[in-house]
């Protein structure tokens, strides 16, 4: 090995270094552990939905298929804030209506 | 899911009609076998079970043809649709027997009679109800299946 492939091995230990350096600086370092512990976090998520059931949720409904995957969302909590006093009005009066008026179920159940 | 647009509104429309029919033949047959009321359940119950169901569906996809062009809230489309389902109700009661349209009134099954300003009421209600209908069934199932 002559001093000119010296001088080369040495160039290229250099660029080698440079471009790990390089690569280094551009990649940002993967951080393996997390910030924070989760764990309270879910805990205290599990405590409010356990604490705070909609009177649909405690029903026996509730449990059913049907009810977890539709229903659940359509009596959910925010589902019933988001709905206007008008339309509460409405289903009130819709309410009323059938009670003050029994001799109209009949059309009901056929015009329905 | 971009994909046949319109047989997905009329299965989100069906849906809400199709479920009350169990409401509806429940009611009729309560109404036959515990109160007497001679309801000829196997003619009455072609409008709810066939006509009623299909119109909901045909009337959804109306509304997701009419939304580019003409857009009307969900609520108000649906309240539209007792203007279509009563006349057509009327006139397949008639045709049936078990309606008739006397001086003070209807008379259902003959034996219901409702007066015409009781009649008048009860369509005010049915587009309250068809409006909440649409509104929070219909929209919620539209919305389940890709096309609110």
């Amino acid at each position: 090995m002559n001093e000119e492939d010296m001088s080369e091995q040495a160039m290229s230990e250099q660029e080698e270094k440079n471009l790990a350096d390089l690569l280094k600086q551009s990649i940002a370092p993967v951080n393996r552990e997390l910030d924070r512990d989760l764990w309270p976090q879910v805990l205290r998520r599990l405590d409010q939905r356990s604490a705070d059931p909609t009177w649909f949720a405690r029903t026996w409904f509730a449990q059913t298929w049907l009810a977890r995957t539709w229903l659940a969302s359509m009596f959910s909590a925010h589902a019933l804030s988001s709905v206007p006093w008008f339309d509460w009005a409405l289903l009130a009066a819709l309410v009323v209506g059938v009670c003050v008026f029994p001799n109209s179920i009949p059309v009901w159940l056929y015009h329905f | 899911m971009n994909t046949h647009p319109y047989l997905r509104a009329y299965m989100a429309g069906i849906v809400a009609p199709t479920m009350m029919l169990l409401v509806v033949l429940s009611g009729f047959l309560i109404a036959r076998y515990t109160f007497q009321i001679p309801i000829p359940i196997e003619r009455a119950i072609v409008f709810p079970m066939a006509i009623v169901p299909n119109l909901f569906g045909a009337w959804n996809m109306f509304y997701l043809w009419l939304r580019p062009r003409r857009h009307l809230p969900i609520g108000f489309h649906g309240a539209l649709l007792p203007f279509i389902l009563a006349p057509a109700g009327f006139f397949l009661a008639t045709c049936s027997g078990f309606l008739a349209a006397t001086s003070s009134g209807l008379v259902w099954f003959h034996e219901v009679a409702i007066p015409y300003t009781l009649l008048a009421v009860v369509f005010c209600l049915a587009l309250i109800a068809y409006y909440l209908v649409w509104k929070y069934l219909v929209g919620f199932f539209n919305a389940v299946l890709g096309i609110a």
